[in-house]
């Protein structure tokens, strides 16, 4: 038990944690104006992969994350305009995204960088790690806290941010308005379809930061179709969070732990099958004892499933 | 004449979608500097080119009808069957390993292993399907979880209990099916199997159900509306149960395929590297959910791959090509771009999208 519940891994729980997180905020700000985004893992993994094009590009980390920024926020105007504008159903559209960017991503590794499979070159420098001052010298807390990306400290920044933005500021409410009750908000003369277009594009933000934190947070690498579902566990994140910045940290948290136990557990001759099936089970069961009514009438809205 | 009409009217936007598929692989194609006439011309060889080659293309369709039909079906109820390669793994896996280790004469054993698929398809999906009715757990999301479930369960049983230690390959998988539960080969040396009458036969029977039965009428309207099916008192739950049951059959009757006439043996990873179940669903995109419309849509997307693999071998253009095809196709039908552009320059232009 002491081997396994280390200040080591409680530290790789935050690193773990951050992709799913920011990607969860987006999904919640989607399902704050109406929008289901299932599309959520296809940007991330777009994310990912052009934060290490923009890294081979410019050579400069700041400058792949803002060129992942850019290229993700392009694909969500897209998700944006063909849910939005085109009125079609936005999971349907959201599951065509992450095919395009499974279908994008495998033929850009192979046009670009002419390999098959993954991408890592050791001349590339990844995100920094920061160590905190003072916090890095506390015994425990700071091998846990300190010594992360910057994007870790960030998530943790933009979830007090958003909840602070959505639920004190008018502005956050107008945006709360629009999918509680677009009509209604029209009716009173907030731009639904302007607000709608912002937090779809701000998910796109998210998810780009969410990818590059993927990719150049730990290993500064690209593999083919490396969100692994964590994008779909985002999903599940916003909905067990209930779309709430904080809530959506407790279950980013939850998973991120599950994952990193699930690592941990792999030395402990269990068969890596089982360990790996872990956080998806945890998901499953988090599912079940957290549901959310209101986020089911807002996947029924959407034509979604749940009764 | 009216049908007729409206059959190409329905035409119109996939033959469209198939236009904005090709032309964004003729950009990417550009990009990479091939040459786009070349490499199509490589690519309708690769996929129709000789009787080798077609039978390929069908053989490789086989799994994605199967799959496409089931996700089809669920579609058409309203509900977002995800979960369709988890249900062909485990239906590959229980096929395998009921033809591995049931007694009897191999015709015999050949329908138990394709029922056993069908079974383990149909109860993981019935599953998922139970956790919603029951549980109000989101369906999209449980199928899709459940899906790492069942790989890493297959991955696990042919890497542990069921793995075959007889032949000097260090891979996972179980050992190799006896020769006379194989499902029989349609031509003398060519993939395609009996699978594939199988699956049309299957296209058939779903367009008969769907179209021409009671049951199927019923779920089709709690697909289109709702409410207007609970006023005629459909029973959503039981009809719920119903798509989703046979959903998941159908997907783990193609995995029961794909082990049966293909690979003789549950191979881990191969069901879901090839993505039949992931085809199967644009399939179902594009054709919008209609049944005979899959199992077309189904073949035009093997086209596209065993295509791309033809490409591949003749020219310097990457194979990756042929899904960025299907993505962008995919992603223009399900937008239903043309008919809503339509449609919304006819209204008047409203502010609020989502009512």
């Amino acid at each position: 038990m002491q081997q396994l519940f280390d200040a080591a891994m409680f530290g790789s729980t935050l690193r773990i944690m951050t992709p799913i997180l920011l990607a969860a905020l987006g999904g919640a700000l989607c399902s704050r104006v109406g929008l289901f985004n299932v599309g959520l893992e296809g940007l991330v993994l777009i994310g990912a992969f052009s934060a290490i094009v923009g890294n081979y590009l410019f050579g400069n980390v700041l400058m792949a994350v803002l060129f992942s920024i850019i290229i993700v926020m392009l694909f969500s105007a897209l998700f944006a305009f063909i849910s939005i504008n085109l009125k079609a159903n936005a999971i349907v559209v959201g599951i065509s995204l992450n095919f395009l960017a499974a279908g994008l991503t495998t033929f850009a590794l192979r046009a670009i960088f002419d390999v098959k499979g993954a991408y890592y070159d050791k001349d590339m420098v990844g995100l920094p790690k920061w160590d905190i001052p003072l916090i890095k010298d506390i015994p425990w807390v700071g091998t846990v806290l300190s010594g992360h990306s910057p994007l870790v400290y960030l998530g943790i920044i933009i979830v007090i941010a958003l909840q602070f933005y959505l639920f004190k500021s008018v502005s956050g409410f107008r945006l709360r308005s629009v999918g509680e009750n677009p009509i209604a908000a029209q009716s009173i003369g907030i731009k639904v379809r302007g607000i709608q277009y912002g937090a779809v594009l701000m998910c796109g933000v998210l998810c780009a930061l969410a990818g590059a934190q993927l990719s150049l947070g730990q290993v500064t690498m690209f593999t083919e179709g490396m969100t692994a579902g964590r994008g779909f566990i985002a999903l599940v994140a916003t909905m067990l969070g209930q779309a709430n910045p904080l809530g959506v940290m407790g279950s980013s948290v939850l998973f991120g732990f599950m994952e990193a136990l699930s690592i941990r557990l792999q030395g402990f001759s269990l068969p890596t099958h089982f360990t790996m099936m872990l956080p998806y089970i945890v998901t499953l069961v988090a599912m079940f004892f957290f549901k959310d009514r209101t986020y089911a009438q807002d996947a029924l809205k959407a034509g979604g499933s749940s009764r | 004449m009216n049908r007729v009409k409206e059959t190409l009217r329905g035409l119109v936007q996939p033959l469209l979608a198939v236009l904005i598929g090709l032309l964004a692989g003729a950009v990417a194609i550009l990009v990479v500097g091939g040459s786009v006439v070349d490499t199509y011309a490589e690519m309708w060889k690769g996929a129709f080119g000789n009787f080798y080659f077609f039978t390929n293309t069908l053989a490789r369709a086989t799994p994605i009808i199967l799959a496409g039909l089931g996700v089809a079906l669920a579609f058409r109820a309203g509900f977002f069957n995800m979960g369709a390669e988890g249900q062909m793994i485990l239906g590959g896996l229980s096929a395998a390993l009921t033809a591995l280790y049931l007694p009897g004469p191999g015709w015999f054993v050949c329908i138990a292993a394709i029922l056993a698929g069908i079974i383990a398809g149909g109860v993981w999906s019935l599953f998922a399907g139970w956790l919603d009715a029951r549980f109000g757990m989101n369906l999209l999301i449980t199928t899709l979880l459940l899906n790492y479930i069942a790989t890493y369960f297959g991955g696990y049983m042919v890497s542990y209990p069921f793995k075959d230690r007889t032949g000097s390959a260090a891979m996972a998988q179980t050992p190799m099916i006896d020769q006379s539960i194989w499902l029989p080969k349609l031509f003398q040396g060519m993939g395609l199997h009996a699978g594939f009458i199988i699956a049309i036969a299957a296209a058939i029977l779903i367009y008969w159900f769907t179209h021409k039965t009671v049951t199927g009428y019923e779920i089709r309207m709690l697909g289109s509306n709702p409410s207007f099916a609970a006023y005629g008192g459909v029973r959503r739950i039981r009809m719920m149960m119903l798509s989703m049951v046979i959903s998941g059959g159908l997907a783990g009757l193609a995995g029961a395929g794909e082990v049966l006439g293909t690979q003789y043996r549950f191979l881990d990873g191969s069901l879901s590297s090839a993505s039949y179940a992931w085809s199967g669903i644009m399939a179902t995109l594009l054709a919008r959910s209609h049944p005979l419309g899959t199992a077309v849509a189904a073949v035009l997307l093997a086209a596209l791959q065993t295509g791309a693999m033809g490409m591949e071998r003749n020219t310097d253009v990457p194979l990756e090509v042929g899904s960025v095809i299907q993505a962008v196709l995919t992603l223009f039908v399900s937008a239903q771009i043309g008919y809503s552009f339509l449609k919304r320059r006819k209204e008047k232009k409203s502010n609020a999208a989502a009512v």
